[in-house]
């Protein structure tokens, strides 16, 4: 399983999550040349995704039924995606500056209605930017409707078929998504890696680009969560 | 060098992005009939219950084989052109009448796409592909 996470996290994950990765390496700020700085988030990130992933394997390994399973987590998978694909959009329209708030000549803020919930949708989500966040960010992704993740799980839940036990199914379900989700993060860890090392350079040079880029992908994952 | 280190993060991105698939087409309609396919002097014959065929829903998959014998179990091999999905592995049994039979679940694609590829390995005959749609 790891060799498939391993395959799979070139040729399947860099596509599908990569984009998220990119884009909260971008929108968190992570300051590059701080080995500590960038490479912890990172890390926090892909551990957030293999807990899910694995709490999930041992689910299918326990039940030892896979579409059962994902048909009760269905509904709760498209909500995931769309919040994410939501936020990414609200990051992106953060680093635009699209929304920042005119000032009066005494120099206080103006805010419509619109305008004023806007800003304090962009603050509260710009707020929230620790390194812990990004932990819970990774359990969220993990939650992502993904082809190849789904292989996974049949898999784990076949081997919780030929478990005596369900604890011995949990187990078997829980450490096949355990390799596969290892597999899958020297991938995404390298995309991450490349962008907290660029990303200043991105975004002093392709900040409107690297903003679109969040909405872009943000309406894709909303657009796939309620139209794919 | 910096742009460099750019293009070759967005060129990985692209290369390895889930849209960027240039997809072939389908040679069987397995939600309407049987596909055959020949390997060597050996015809094998793929049927898929119940049907149309659907993601995320447990199928049968029965294999008859004919111009060969063979007794040992075979493995159906599923997966996605242009996209790796993992290895999806049906053990197929021997059922009293011949026929190889065994239980799988194709995943649905979240991307949207919907073509996906068996592969049976027959001891002896080489081995046989065929492709064809789910409905999701």
């Amino acid at each position: 399983m790891f060799g498939s996470g391993l395959l799979g996290g070139v040729g399947h994950c860099a596509g599908m999550c990569g984009p998220v990765v990119a884009t909260y390496t971008l929108g968190f700020s992570l300051q590059a040349g701080h080995m500590r700085t960038y490479a912890l988030p990172q890390v926090l990130y892909n551990a957030g995704r293999i807990t899910t992933y694995s709490i999930m394997g041992g689910i299918m390994g326990m039940t030892g039924s896979f579409a059962g399973v994902v048909k009760s987590i269905e509904r709760f998978q498209t909500m995931t995606m769309a919040a994410i694909g939501m936020v990414m959009i609200i990051l992106g329209l953060a680093a635009t500056g699209w929304f920042s708030l005119p000032k009066s000549r005494t120099g206080r803020e103006i805010a419509s209605p619109v305008t004023g919930f806007v800003n304090r949708v962009i603050r509260f989500i710009s707020a929230t930017h620790t390194t812990g966040s990004v932990y819970v960010i990774g359990m969220a992704t993990g939650f992502i409707p993904c082809g190849l993740l789904y292989t996974a799980y049949i898999a784990a839940a076949g081997t919780g078929a030929t478990a005596g036990s369900p604890v011995e199914g949990f187990l078997r379900g829980m450490s096949t998504l355990l390799l596969f989700g290892l597999g899958t993060a020297p991938a995404l860890l390298l995309i991450g890696h490349i962008t907290a090392r660029k990303g200043e350079w991105i975004r002093k040079r392709l900040y409107t680009v690297s903003s679109l880029f969040m909405i872009a992908i943000g309406a894709i994952f909303v657009y796939r969560a309620f139209c794919g | 060098m910096r742009a460099r280190n750019i293009i070759i993060l967005l060129l990985f991105l692209l290369l390895s992005s889930a849209y960027a698939v240039i997809c072939p087409a389908a040679e069987c309609d397995v939600s309407h009939g049987a596909c055959i396919a020949m390997s060597g002097n050996t015809l094998v014959t793929l049927d898929i219950s119940p049907k149309p065929a659907k993601a995320m829903k447990e199928l049968f998959f029965s294999v008859t084989i004919k111009g060969t014998k063979i007794k040992t179990p075979l493995l159906l091999v599923l997966s996605m052109p242009g996209m790796y999905m993992g290895r999806n592995e049906v053990a197929l049994k021997q059922d009293t009448d011949g026929s190889f039979i065994g239980r799988g679940i194709i995943p649905r694609c979240p991307a949207g796409k919907k073509l996906w590829q068996a592969d049976i390995a027959i001891p002896g005959s080489g081995s046989v592909s065929y492709r064809f749609h789910v409905d999701d």
